[in-house]
């Protein structure tokens, strides 16, 4: 946690994983063997997809188990595992595998997607994507998140502690920068299931609110032309943020 | 001359892409930009104009340039006879049967192995699009230089023996981007899935107010009052023109529709002269069914039509990626089209469309949608927001340049 933050995004490459699965037993088997990116691509990394949805979005599996193989229960099992138990590769890879053996053998062999509907495990390689701001203090930090695109939201507050373990580097390093509250706030943000757009917003209203308290107290021992400055710059920065295209 | 000079006037595309993204959606774009400084982008191809490809190209170049992405494109020169081959190699991924001679074959390394020499190549970044040119990396690929073979093709039904003929040259490349997972064969090299996209600022694709739409539909005299369903395509079995009618009938008992199969004019191919022969006689003399032949440059009027359709329907029976589904969606359009191809992955059944598999189905989802304004306004309006995040040129360049960054990188760390 010592020494500055450096703010990464990411860009994530689709690759096939080279698994293919025509019914729940092969499914279960490819879940078995997939690598952990393969995991996090088909579990995890939705809300980059529609970052401005705040739809809970279901895991490609269950999504297929459900719409091509059409057994509504097992996607349910499938759907609900994601939901509560992804906190990890392992833990995850073991609630799905628990759902499909909830099926008997011989259903899963038999419960089957038509002719080319096969399941395709795919997996991502990220590609980091430096944003330019290197943050000594959480105000620059929280600087460098408004400027910085969704993936990078994505990639500090889901990607990066899904595979390191534990909370993101980016909340542990504002609680060592006495940030912890606004820390502890990111990370319910982060649990709660909301698109990344909204994420973003409520996380930053949150800050810019924390912040005022702060200036008006800064602002009270003052001098007449200083307060005058803080407040040209203030509305300046209101207008800035008023007439910035984020979202088209 | 082999270099393609590509227009730079007007306000800069990035503006543009702006605009339709967002400025968050382009910090990514921007910040791999940066990370590739100092680093030259080649694209290669086999023609300057016509085709997707070309016309991608035209925006991709500049787009990277105007990023500060140096970027160069160049096109191989061939002769009547190498084309005669690449056709035969085209159709023949694509599942048509046919086959190359020994000949065949050491014609097309002579033809590359003359390009190899003609062209420039002076980048370190080479992306070469589709087979034509997928042989020069035999002939010039020099130290530190990183190549990727981009296949537009869908190879999901290649000629074996064709497919064996190139899969060793593409073996010699860092990377192959595919569009489709189905699209992708057995390979010795990394393949990435790079989903093709549409360009916002396009003709085909950019507003238009309503005069403007007005003026352009005009001449097919459709019908004002009645909702129009529509399916943009050549008429080409595969694009099922004769099961769209079918299910426009079944449909047609039920609900007041007119149905517009828009399509490029069949003169110069005798296949698709007799599709549109069968069509015709589908249709007999029904008033409710206009089948209008189009130019290949009628992009704006395809834009007015997809614009003032309720339905868009795309009921094929095989599919490359068929971006005429993306283009629907980015104007809000209600969209029926079959769960083939690359269409599932833009239309998500009953969020961005209604996916169908037959002639009833697809007569089902046209009836639900032209019954249902909310859900054809809901659709359409998620529809947008998937092409925007997922479907738009921005996308497309992004993923070219994260696929270099990472070979770069790659290339960084062995040498450390």
């Amino acid at each position: 946690m010592d020494g500055p933050f450096e703010l990464m995004s990411v860009i994530h490459l689709v690759r096939p994983a080279g698994d293919r699965a025509g019914d729940l037993e092969a499914l279960r088997a490819g879940i078995a063997r997939a690598e952990p990116a393969t995991l996090f691509y088909h579990a995890l990394q939705h809300p980059l997809r529609r970052p401005d949805s705040d739809e809970a979005r279901d895991d490609d599996w269950s999504t297929w188990v459900r719409g091509v193989v059409q057994d509504g229960e097992t996607a349910e099992h499938l759907a609900y595992a994601v939901q509560h138990r992804a906190g990890s590769a392992d833990e995850l890879r073991e609630a799905l595998l628990e759902a499909l053996g909830a099926v008997p053998e011989k259903a899963r062999a038999v419960r089957a997607a038509p002719a080319g509907a096969e399941f395709t495990f795919l997996t991502v390689e990220s590609v980091p994507v430096p944003t330019g701001c290197v943050a000594h203090d959480a105000a620059e930090l929280m600087t460098g998140l408004e400027d910085a695109d969704l993936n990078a939201w994505f990639y500090h507050l889901f990607e990066q502690p899904w595979f390191a373990g534990g909370p993101p580097a980016l909340t542990q390093w504002l609680a060592a920068r006495g940030a912890a509250r606004l820390a502890r706030a990111i990370e319910d943000e982060a649990k709660s299931g909301r698109g990344l757009l909204t994420l973003r917003r409520r996380v930053l209203r949150r800050w810019r609110q924390r912040r005022l308290g702060s200036r008006i107290a800064a602002a009270a021992g003052a001098t007449e032309g200083d307060r005058r400055d803080t407040e040209r710059a203030a509305v300046a920065g209101l207008v800035r943020r008023i007439t910035r295209t984020d979202e088209p | 001359m082999t270099r393609v000079e590509v227009r730079a006037d007007g306000p800069p595309l990035i503006d543009g892409y702006r605009a339709a993204v967002g400025d968050m959606a382009l910090r990514s774009l921007e910040g791999l930009a940066r990370r590739l400084r100092g680093h030259r982008v080649v694209m290669v191809n086999s023609t300057a104009t016509g085709g997707g490809v070309a016309e991608i190209l035209h925006r991709l170049v500049r787009l990277m340039n105007e990023l500060g992405v140096p970027t160069t494109w160049e096109v191989m020169p061939g002769d009547a006879r190498f084309y005669a081959i690449t056709k035969t190699i085209h159709n023949t991924l694509h599942g048509w049967p046919g086959t190359l001679s020994a000949s065949d074959h050491e014609y097309f390394h002579e033809v590359n192995r003359r390009a190899a020499a003609a062209l420039a190549l002076d980048g370190d970044l080479v992306l070469i699009h589709d087979p034509q040119p997928a042989g020069l990396v035999l002939h010039r690929r020099e130290p530190g230089q990183h190549w990727v073979w981009r296949c537009h093709i869908d190879l999901s039904s290649a000629e074996p023996d064709v497919w064996s003929f190139l899969a060793p040259i593409v073996g010699r490349y860092d990377a192959a981007v595919f569009s489709h997972i189905s699209f992708v064969p057995s390979l010795d090299v990394p393949a990435y899935l790079v989903p093709p996209s549409i360009d916002p600022l396009s003709e085909k694709n950019r507003e238009l107010s309503d005069d403007e739409m007005e003026g352009l539909l005009a001449p097919l005299g459709l019908p004002a009052r009645r909702p129009w369903v529509t399916q943009v395509s050549r008429f080409d079995r595969i694009k099922d023109p004769v099961g769209v009618i079918e299910a426009f009938l079944v449909m047609r008992r039920r609900e007041d529709a007119h149905l517009v199969l828009a399509g490029g004019s069949a003169d110069d191919d005798p296949e698709g002269a007799e599709v549109l022969a069968e069509v015709r006689a589908k249709a007999g003399s029904r008033s409710d069914i206009t089948i209008a032949l189009l130019p290949p440059d009628a992009h704006l009027t395809i834009n007015a039509l997809q614009r003032r359709s309720s339905v868009v329907v795309q009921k094929s029976l095989r599919e490359g990626f068929a971006l005429t589904i993306s283009e629907a969606l980015w104007k809000r359009r209600a969209v029926a089209a079959s769960a083939v191809g690359g269409i599932p992955l833009q239309v998500l059944h009953d969020r961005t469309g209604l996916l169908v598999r037959s002639v009833p189905g697809c007569a089902a989802a046209m009836t639900r949608l032209l019954r249902s304004p909310d859900l054809r306004r809901r659709l359409g309006i998620e529809g947008r927001e998937h092409v925007r995040h997922n479907f738009l040129h921005p996308r497309e360049a992004r993923d070219y340049l994260a696929i270099f960054a990472r070979l770069v990188s790659a290339a960084e760390s062995r040498a450390a």
